[in-house]
């Protein structure tokens, strides 16, 4: 009797909960549509979330646990319920197993209850997920207890039984309905996501510092009638399903360098901001805000996101460095820096709304070429001293030494100084392109100029074309990241190698003697676009151990390193905030102790720089391995 | 974005030769030739310069093309034979492997010349007109004579381009033979040579057809030039530019060296070399309204001593090629440390004019506060680090102290400096009080910045005593406490003050005053200046012919137009026999050294200047305690070798530098402290 008017009442919440979906499904359609390979998403499903969320979950290892209790146990209840209706199943070990798997549930809410109260990590939201645990206490509770009554015999009164029945189902409706706009939702939608993840290329099989990394932007069909992201709409469907698997946890707003410096914004409300942009009737969102930013107001998917009275200040879109430190910590895989990247893509290329200096940095590279607005020649005026090869039509080289726009200004022209010393010392051939070479386009791709962008990519692609050479290197990872993982959609296939791979090759192979760094305290830090966007962290700490120095690390190094405040164009649209990104990362390095910063990536060198002194020196690795005292 | 400075980056091409920056180093006559060719130490001296990054550095400032116009006298430099291609090619691989352009200046220098030299033959310019500042009286050239020097220019032009020479300009500044020809002041010809601008041309026109006939289109040739000569009888602004567009557009040149002024009397040489007193770039204006006018580059040089400056002059079009030359005899690594982003750095050039004066003195080009300049082969500008590193102390924060502390410093040695005044700097703070003289606190403001970067524990304020030395267990002792004013034993001295108690502003000048100076160095006709700004009635009485006789050429010019200008009496060959008090006037007695009859000064105040004797005490009472007893051994100075090491445990080895030893001069004590210390 209890049996069926439990398998009943969970058959019919069950299917409450399949037409909520369905809602939420109704609602994801109204997105564009997406290129989807269902057979090996699905097949890859359970790889998928065992390996590669589990990964990411179990960085907190008590979150791994609470989720692996509460979710297992609730879900696993809930086909045991079902069955317990059905005439010859019920039996007393069914309930036991039942049994099992509430208090499962239990222990699972308890921990995450001790974590919520006890721990409280400042990076949760209140809320649906607040109350989420309390929810399956209940419903886990009661249900216990009738599990309980069953496995022992049975003999309790209905009229005894009926109000736990009644809480406990009532508990599995509330959990249940809420995969529309509550909590469960994070279930559905982010199974859905992992199946249809907009970047399968992430779960791909590779070593683990590599695991993850898909990190090329995807290219825009320029001839579309809009172009990026207006209205919540306007994002692929698969995207909407993301921004709908957040659970909130907060693990990317407490890496966010814009939100640690006090910038307006949160990665963690942005995507609910997605959320919210999509679903009028969203509950509110009870996380941390953007910094300095009013609520934002729930909006519809025919309604523009970005602008006044839209659920997205413009501040929050371009607050953002690209350096994907959310997208890493993400458990669910959510890929904040698309999202922001085609936001931005229709603020520039339609509405021309580019804050800052943007606009000019962008008008620059129309009529140069390059992001300074200087003249060609003086992309290599540094090296006129150098006899360095330009590469032409008539002649060839092993090594193609792409400069990037660095080559333009003093800093950068002394790291690139520093490594054509070293690659000279080890006898290489090198070359440059000279005047031919263009900007990668990469600050006018993070910009949302996406037509600069491809003009760029093709312009340097053909040229390419024509050269003959072995590899690329580059000092600078931004353009190692455009080059070896953006151009190929276009047509530019190279083997693109970052400064500090090579000289680690070259020092193995005995081609390149370090100098002595004895004794010198340094720390590295990683710039975002080798390390997270290309999964490099160890060739430049073991060339400073060859040579000697004594590497300490950063509160935040490797995949979790903190950016400098340099990537996705923000020096140049420069949104303002309570400290700035570089400071706050530079304090992370006074507090080791090192009298050095050794980077590598122009931006960095100059972002690092350009911090309150007293503050350790800041060397390209080139520039200490080539001398330079640090 | 970007630095104020990237403007000195950016190479510049002329013809098939691209320069790597715009910093340059025009050609100038240290003194360093040897029998008439560049050898090792001219080399070294350039080479340094293109090590540090120089774009173009130009050497044998008036190489002569002729045997009249020898190269004997500033130890110059001659062209006229093959000989010298061989030293050419040494000296262009040199400066070429460290990526830098060199080019040289050729020039016949007329009348500017002597003709008591090695060839004694008389001097010779358009017009038998004597210069005061060669003193010599030329003879006046005869069609063959110019036939032959105009042969002697392409000859020597040739040899520089076979020496692989990147180029050369010829000069025709500072009243050599061709602005002779030029100046209206030296030309008084009536035939095609004189007369009107044209004529005068004439002869500088067939110098250049007759080399750019002769080394072709390719090869880069330059001229030296005054802007405008600023006198009234001699080339204006707008002959200058005359000039310079025509063989400019003739493409006869291939860039324009300009400068302001002429150089035939004492007071043009101070205005041509501009000193301390000067303005920065004073001549920047004129050089740029010819950039304006002119299609090939434009180099100046003329007191350009910092970069803000020096980027300034090329970032606004002012010119193309900026020299910073006497800049690079403070420091030849300016480039470098600009592009190390160490442009703090850079020692930069005071103007005090020690390079220039001691060849005008006759003697080699030094630079009073870096000893290295010149000195490239035994005495390099980079300090090597010792094997093992030492306590050492240092008393005395003047020059030699505060060079002896950062040698010591750099060498890896920990040092402490100790100084009993609050502010580093010793008697150049008091040098400095001298009006246009100010810019000497620069020497020490450096040295003080770079000791204390170094990490040296320099106590400012502290008294040393033989207990607190000898508490720091030292290993090495380097007493550097300079000298105090000597009174000359002269009797009644006790009545007089001396030039420091006047410039420190410890003692008021009196209304009426007499100076004696015993030295004829800067300090009696700075304090002269000082005191009759001040109001006082000055007579400045010196034993020498003249006053301020040991001041060099580019800065007793000024002491002499200030003193003038002030009416200070001057009166030399007299010595100060002795003083006695009348009443609270005082009486100078004096005698002529050569009637030797006697008079006297009745005046209200008389100062003394007799240089200084040493501050030894400190010395003497640590002395004995000490390993070496003080002693040096002057063949391993000379050599560069190290001192013998202190070998008895406890005890250190002590050594005397600077004013401490003997009153001598601003860089014999910095060199004294470098070329111990580095080996030390």
């Amino acid at each position: 009797m209890v049996g069926l008017i439990l398998s009943v009442g969970i058959l019919a919440i069950l299917s409450g909960g399949l037409l909520v979906a369905a809602l939420r499904v109704r609602l994801w359609a109204k997105g564009r549509p997406a290129n989807i390979d269902w057979w090996t998403g699905i097949a890859a499903l359970p790889r998928r979330y065992l390996v590669d969320v589990h990964d990411v979950v179990a960085r907190t290892p008590l979150n791994a646990r609470f989720h692996m209790f509460a979710a297992g146990g609730f879900l696993l209840s809930l086909p045991l319920l079902l069955l317990t209706g059905i005439p010859g199943f019920s039996s007393p070990w069914l309930w036991s197993l039942a049994a099992l798997s509430f208090i499962a549930a239990i222990l699972g809410a308890l921990l995450d209850i001790y974590r919520r109260a006890v721990l409280r990590p400042g990076e949760l939201s209140r809320g649906g997920f607040a109350r989420f645990p309390f929810l399956i206490l209940i419903y886990a509770l009661a249900m216990l207890i009738i599990a309980s009554v069953h496995v022992l015999g049975g003999r309790l009164p209905f009229e005894a039984l009926a109000p736990l029945i009644a809480v406990g189902l009532g508990a599995a409706a509330l959990l249940i309905f809420g995969l529309g706009r509550g909590p469960l939702r994070h279930a559905f939608a982010g199974a859905v996501h992992l199946v249809v993840h907009p970047r399968p290329a992430r779960f791909a099989p590779a070593p683990a510092e590599r695991r993850g990394i898909a990190s090329g932007l995807e290219p825009l069909d320029l001839d579309q009638p809009k172009l990026g992201v207006e209205t919540p709409s306007d994002f692929a469907w698969n995207r909407l399903v993301g921004f709908d698997a957040c659970v909130q946890c907060g693990r990317c707003e407490s890496v966010c360098p814009a939100h640690d410096a006090g910038l307006p914004l949160n990665p963690k409300a942005l995507v609910q901001d997605l959320v919210r942009s999509l679903d009028a009737q969203s509950p509110d969102y009870f996380g941390t805000p953007h910094t300095g930013i009013a609520s934002s107001r729930p909006g519809r998917p025919d309604q523009r996101v970005i602008g006044e009275g839209a659920t997205l200040h413009p501040d929050t879109l371009w607050a953002c460095t690209t350096c994907r430190a959310c997208v890493e910590a993400c458990p669910m895989m959510i890929e904040h820096v698309d999202a922001i990247v085609d936001l931005r893509r229709f603020q520039t290329l339609d509405k021309g709304a580019t804050p800052g200096k943007g606009p000019e940095l962008l008008e620059e590279l129309q009529a140069t070429d390059n992001t300074r607005g200087l003249a060609a020649v003086r992309r290599v005026d540094w090296a006129s001293d150098l006899s360095l090869k330009v590469l032409d039509e008539s002649n060839a080289c092993d090594i193609l030494l792409w400069l990037g726009d660095a080559a333009f200004e003093m800093r950068g022209q002394r790291t690139l100084r520093a490594l054509v010393h070293l690659l000279d010392k080890a006898g290489l051939d090198i070359a440059i392109l000279g005047e031919a070479e263009k900007d990668c386009g990469d600050q006018a791709r993070r910009l949302g100029d996406e037509a600069g962008f491809q003009r760029l990519a093709h312009d340097n692609i053909e040229l390419l074309e024509n050269r003959r050479f072995g590899k690329i290197v580059t000092a600078d990872p931004h353009a190692l990241h455009v080059l070896r993982n953006e151009y190929p959609a276009f047509g530019g296939h190279y083997e693109v190698v970052h400064h500090t791979a090579l000289l680690l090759e070259l020092v193995e192979d005995g081609r390149l003697q370090l100098p002595d760094l004895e004794g010198e305290q340094v720390t590295y830090h990683d710039p975002c676009y080798l390390g997270r966007y290309n999964g490099e962290y160890a060739a430049p700490r073991k060339l400073l151990e060859i040579a000697g120095a004594q590497l300490v690390e950063m509160e935040r190094s490797g995949p979790r390193s903190h950016c400098c405040g340099g990537g996705g164009g923000a020096p140049v649209t420069d949104i303002s905030g309570e400290a700035r990104i570089p400071d706050r990362r530079m304090q992370q390095a006074v507090a080791t102790g090192a009298g050095c910063v050794a980077v590598a990536c122009p931006g960095c060198t100059q972002m690092l720089e350009g911090t309150a002194q007293p503050r350790p020196t800041v060397l390209d690795i080139a520039e200490l391995l080539s001398g330079a005292k640090p | 974005m970007g630095s104020p400075y990237e403007a000195l980056l950016r190479p510049l091409t002329i013809k098939g030769l691209t320069i790597r920056n715009r910093i340059m180093s025009t050609s100038h006559a240290p003194s360093y030739g040897d029998a008439g060719r560049p050898k090792d130490r001219y080399q070294l001296y350039h080479a340094e310069k293109a090590k540090g990054g120089i774009g173009l550095t130009m050497f044998g400032g008036s190489s002569s093309v002729s045997p009249d116009s020898p190269a004997s006298p500033w130890n110059q430099i001659s062209v006229a034979d093959d000989g010298v291609i061989p030293y050419f090619q040494e000296f262009a691989a040199r400066v070429h492997g460290h990526g830098a352009a060199l080019m040289i200046q050729l020039t016949h220098m007329g009348r500017r010349t002597r003709w008591d030299t090695e060839n004694w033959l008389p001097t010779v310019s358009p017009s038998p007109v004597r210069e005061p500042a060669s003193r010599s009286i030329p003879k006046q050239l005869e069609r063959w004579d110019m036939e032959r020097i105009i042969a002697d220019y392409v000859s020597a032009v040739r040899r520089c381009r076979e020496g692989g020479l990147d180029g050369c300009e010829i000069s025709a500044a500072h009243g050599h033979l061709l602005d002779q020809f030029w100046s209206p002041s030296v030309n008084r010809r009536t035939d095609e040579y004189g007369g009107s601008l044209e004529n005068r041309m004439r002869f500088g026109m067939e110098v250049f057809e007759a080399i750019r006939r002769d080394v072709g289109e390719d090869y880069i040739v330059g001229i030296r030039m005054s802007a405008d000569e600023l006198i009234d009888d001699g080339l204006s602004f707008e002959d200058c530019l005359t000039i310079a567009k025509t063989l400019s557009q003739a493409g006869l040149v291939d860039f324009v060296d300009l400068l302001g002024g002429q150089a035939r009397d004492h007071m043009a040489h101070a205005i041509i070399l501009p000193n301390m007193a000067f303005p920065v770039a004073p001549f920047l204006p004129l050089v740029s309204a010819f950039r304006a006018e002119l299609d090939v580059p434009v180099f100046h040089a003329q007191r350009i001593m910092d970069l803000a400056t020096a980027s300034r002059a090329v970032a606004d079009g002012h010119v193309d090629m900026v020299a910073m030359t006497r800049a690079h005899i403070a420091d030849p690594h300016i480039v470098n440390k600009l592009m190390a982003d160490k442009a703090d750095d850079i020692r930069q050039c005071v103007g005090a004019g020690y390079c220039i004066d001691r060849i005008y003195a006759g003697k080699d080009a030094l630079c009073i506060q870096n000893a290295s300049t010149g000195r490239e082969a035994t005495l390099p500008h980079d300090v090597a680090r010792a094997d093992t590193h030492l306590k050492t102390v240092v008393i005395g924060a003047g020059p030699a102290g505060l060079e002896a502390a950062r040698v010591l410093a750099l060498r890896g040695h920990e040092v402490v400096l100790i100084e009993r005044e609050a502010l580093a700097g010793g008697q150049l703070l008091t040098a400095s009080k001298a009006t246009w003289r100010e810019a000497l606190t620069g020497i020490t403001r450096w040295l003080v910045q770079q000791v204390q970067k170094l990490g040296v524990d320099l106590r400012l304020g502290t008294e040393a005593t033989v207990e607190t030395i000898l508490a720091e267990a030292p290993d090495i002792v380097v007493v550097a406490t300079g000298g105090y004013p000597s009174d000359g034993w002269i009797k009644g001295a006790e009545l007089a003050q001396n030039t420091w108690e006047i410039l420190n502003g410890s003692v008021e000048p009196a209304e009426t005053v007499l100076i004696y100076d015993g030295l004829g160095q800067h300090q009696a006709v700075s304090c002269a200046e000082v005191m009759a700004k001040r109001g006082a009635k000055v007579e400045l009485v010196t034993l020498d012919r003249a006053v301020g006789e040991e001041v060099g050429g580019t800065n007793f010019p000024v002491h002499l137009r200030e003193l003038y200008r002030l009416d200070v009496i001057m009166t030399p060959n007299l010595t100060l026999t002795e003083i006695y008090g009348e009443g609270n006037k005082r009486v100078a007695v004096l005698r002529n050294d050569y009637t030797l009859e006697e008079e006297e000064r009745l005046v209200d105040q008389i100062v003394l200047e007799f240089g200084t004797l040493p501050n030894d005490a400190l010395y003497f009472a640590l002395r004995e305690q000490s390993a070496n007893k003080g002693k040096l051994d002057l063949e391993a100075l000379i050599d560069g070798r190290p001192q013998m090491a202190s070998s008895t445990e406890g005890q250190f080895a002590l050594y005397r530098i600077g004013d401490a030893v003997a009153g001598r001069n601003v860089h014999a004590a910095i060199y004294d402290a470098k070329r111990l210390c580095r080996v030390l």
